[in-house]
């Protein structure tokens, strides 16, 4: 055996393996939201005691553990609250691969007060401070699944 | 809130991740001597001369890391089975399948193996098995396609 | 009544990003010889074991099926613990339940990951959401100390270099720290140019991902005097768990880190931290955090770490012995991460950390765990009780 085949690292076998979850999602009230998603609609639940709008929505208030009933539309505007780029390729779960995403993510407070992040149409970090008005655009009817990226990107209003 | 104007919808998906498995120095070994010489080889406790197969790099009574190397006719017993008539997408062979437990000879633990070339009703705990190995093969225990009967 | 308890003995994997010569099992029982050699037992003196490790990021289902007949694990009584961050606080904090329970002699607590198996700890990590909300925007921990962070320079008033700076002197712990992973020798000016992984948190702030193990062995007072001249005192543990918060947007500084420390120091009696406590290990999970939870674990005000990080104020010899250990920038082997944190803050107590053994003497240590969006286990331990 020579020197160069002794440094060689000794073989250590592996198995590479897919894991499908395959899961089934009982959305129970929150169904009142997937379907408003699939309407072109972001619903959330809003508490009656301290006004705090939930999406996905919430039955109980976490901060006042109270019933939450009241649903309300929050309208297609926000203001940009956080925005940030993804800039390695990360690990998508619906696919089980590493992808590349182009668009910044950016956490909307719509009108209605509730928070929701989603993709920006604007790439462009230094042009999305906090307070940018946003406003949704959507998929085409036909393709929306009753998800947070049914809207396909959030676009800064045009003054 | 029971909400009767929207009917409650499940939702059904895939979450998927990509793992892999080290085998280790040891599990490597076992596989490369199936692989390269057609050779299963069980690893002897130095403390209570228990020999395992698969072997594992301590042994799970005495504590003791095992180093000592011990190679296997191939041969063994049948000490359980089972038939599987149903299929599954990871099912290696057609169903039905028979899965059993065979202690090889000169081993303390038993081995998992397809067993082939003989009816699932002809099969009798107690009988005598041997490996036949797959001509393609690629450092794993399905190296071992099936096990057959033997003298 | 509840016994009062020690560490006796304590053990951890030499940490590594890839461990391709030894399987799970083979790993974990590296950890376990080195604890029991450490408090001079075998695994017949062993009466209970509790084990954890973060399961989804390992990709191995009921590992201890797997993985405790390889130490000589089964057979005895136990539980096996798993979740994410917080898995070892909640393993040792289990552990140091049963034995202050004073049914078991030496109860053995043992974690581990085996990170180079999965992808999954990465896309996981959203935290609080179902699996159908979750899978929409991709969320991660780095994303998650990505808005911290924003919220942190805006309201501190510190510049990116105080990240830098922090990481630095991480990473000059960690090169110290015979058992830590990366030891980059980095400077100020190398961390700054990394690549911004989710602005702004970049590439060498983040800590790595490792294969590692690490366990400790607790007793009840009479055994643990029989068994070891060290004993470690376990003063107090305290678990604070939130709910995951919906959205990035959320609160951006919700930790339960200051309620669960305030706790604590009340009960113990402990006014003056940085008086009272001599050693901190501390789960922060990226350079950024160390300073929002120094601030937490109360060493200073609100806002004010960055200053204290810049005058060189904090490390092994400094004013502050924060991390000595170079923490969890430096190794992060996931379930095992909050053990590794007792055991380094063990170490200091028994004055056997070696090159990163803080000078003064150690009578009081504090070690936490993080995980999720802001949950955090609390330890105390003490030299003398």
């Amino acid at each position: 055996m020579t020197t160069a085949e002794q440094k060689q690292e000794p073989e250590f076998i592996q198995y590479k393996y897919p894991r499908t979850q395959h899961y089934w999602h009982a959305l129970g009230y929150q169904t009142r939201a997937v379907e408003g998603f699939k309407q072109g609609k972001i619903m959330a639940t809003k508490c009656s005691k301290c006004g705090r709008a939930m999406v996905p929505p919430r039955i109980v208030c976490p901060e006042c553990y109270v019933e939450v009933t009241e649903w309300v539309d929050q309208g297609q505007r926000g203001k940009l609250v956080a925005a940030f780029k993804i800039g390695y390729p990360m690990y998508d779960r619906r696919t089980g691969e590493s992808q590349v995403w182009d668009k910044p993510v950016v956490a909307v407070q719509m009108e209605g007060g509730a928070l929701l992040d989603g993709w920006c149409s604007e790439t462009d970090l230094d042009k999305l401070k906090p307070g940018l008005l946003l406003e949704a655009v959507w998929r085409p009817e036909e393709e929306r699944i009753g998800a947070y990226d049914d809207v396909l990107h959030w676009k800064p209003v045009e003054k | 809130m029971t909400d009767k104007a929207v009917k409650p919808v499940v939702i059904e998906a895939d979450s998927i991740s990509t793992f892999q498995v080290t085998v280790g120095a040891t599990g490597t070994k076992f596989l490369v001597e199936i692989r390269d010489n057609k050779r299963i080889m069980g690893i002897k406790c130095s403390s209570c001369g228990k020999v395992y197969v698969p072997p594992r790099s301590h042994c799970p009574t005495c504590c003791v890391k095992m180093s000592e190397w011990v190679e296997l006719s191939g041969k063994g017993t049948l000490t359980t089975y089972t038939v599987v008539r149903y299929k599954e997408p990871y099912q290696p062979k057609e169903p039905p399948i028979i899965y059993g437990v065979i202690q090889l000879d000169g081993a303390d633990t038993g081995i998992y193996g397809i067993l082939g070339e003989v009816e699932p009703d002809k099969v009798k705990i107690g009988m005598r098995f041997e490996p036949v190995f797959k001509d393609e093969r690629e450092g794993s225990l399905l190296d071992i396609d099936h096990f057959r009967p033997s003298s | 009544m509840a016994e009062r308890i020690a560490i006796t003995g304590v053990g951890q994997t030499y940490h590594k990003s890839k461990r391709k010569d030894v399987n799970a099992p083979e790993l974990v029982t590296e950890a376990v010889e080195a604890a029991l050699k450490d408090a001079q037992l075998t695994m017949k003196d062993i009466d209970f074991v509790v084990s954890g490790s973060f399961e989804m990021a390992d990709g191995q289902y009921l590992p201890d099926m797997w993985i405790l007949p390889e130490f000589g694990g089964v057979g005895k009584p136990g539980l096996k613990l798993q979740n994410a961050g917080t898995t070892g606080g909640v393993a040792a904090g289990a552990a140091f339940n049963y034995a202050a329970s004073g049914m078991f002699n030496n109860v053995l607590c043992v974690t581990w990951q085996k990170m180079d198996e999965g992808q999954g700890a990465f896309g996981r990590g959203g935290g609080g959401l179902s699996e159908y909300w979750q899978s929409q925007i991709p969320m991660s921990p780095i994303t998650n100390f990505a808005r911290r962070t924003f919220a942190y320079l805006h309201n501190s008033g510190c510049t990116e270099e105080h990240f830098a700076i922090t990481r630095v002197k991480q990473d000059q712990c960690a090169l110290k720290n015979p058992y830590a992973q990366l030891k980059l020798n980095t400077t100020v000016e190398k961390v700054m140019e990394s690549m911004a992984l989710v602005w702004p948190i970049r590439y060498l702030h983040m800590c790595p991902s490792t294969a590692g193990a690490a366990a400790f062995i607790v007793s009840p007072e009479n055994q643990a005097k029989k068994v070891t001249r060290k004993p470690v005192w376990v003063e107090d543990w305290f678990c604070a768990h939130v709910g995951g918060a919906f959205t990035m947007a959320e609160d951006p500084t919700l930790s339960t880190l200051r309620h669960g420390c305030e706790v604590v120091y009340k009960r113990n009696g402990i006014t003056n931290v940085l008086k009272d406590i001599q050693a901190f290990e501390v789960y922060e999970p990226c350079s950024p955090a160390e300073l929002r939870w120094m601030e937490e674990v109360g060493v200073c005000e609100d806002w004010t770490a960055w200053k204290l990080m810049e005058q060189g104020k904090v490390g092994i010899d400094k004013e502050i012995p924060f991390n000595p250990s170079g923490g969890v920038t430096a190794t992060n082997p996931i379930g095992a991460t909050p053990v590794i944190r007792i055991i380094e803050a063990a170490l200091q107590i028994r004055d056997d950390a070696g090159e990163h053994q803080v000078p003064q003497t150690v009578n009081r240590a504090l070690a936490t765990a993080y995980g999720g969006q802001g949950e955090n286990v609390i330890f105390l331990l003490r030299k003398s009780l």
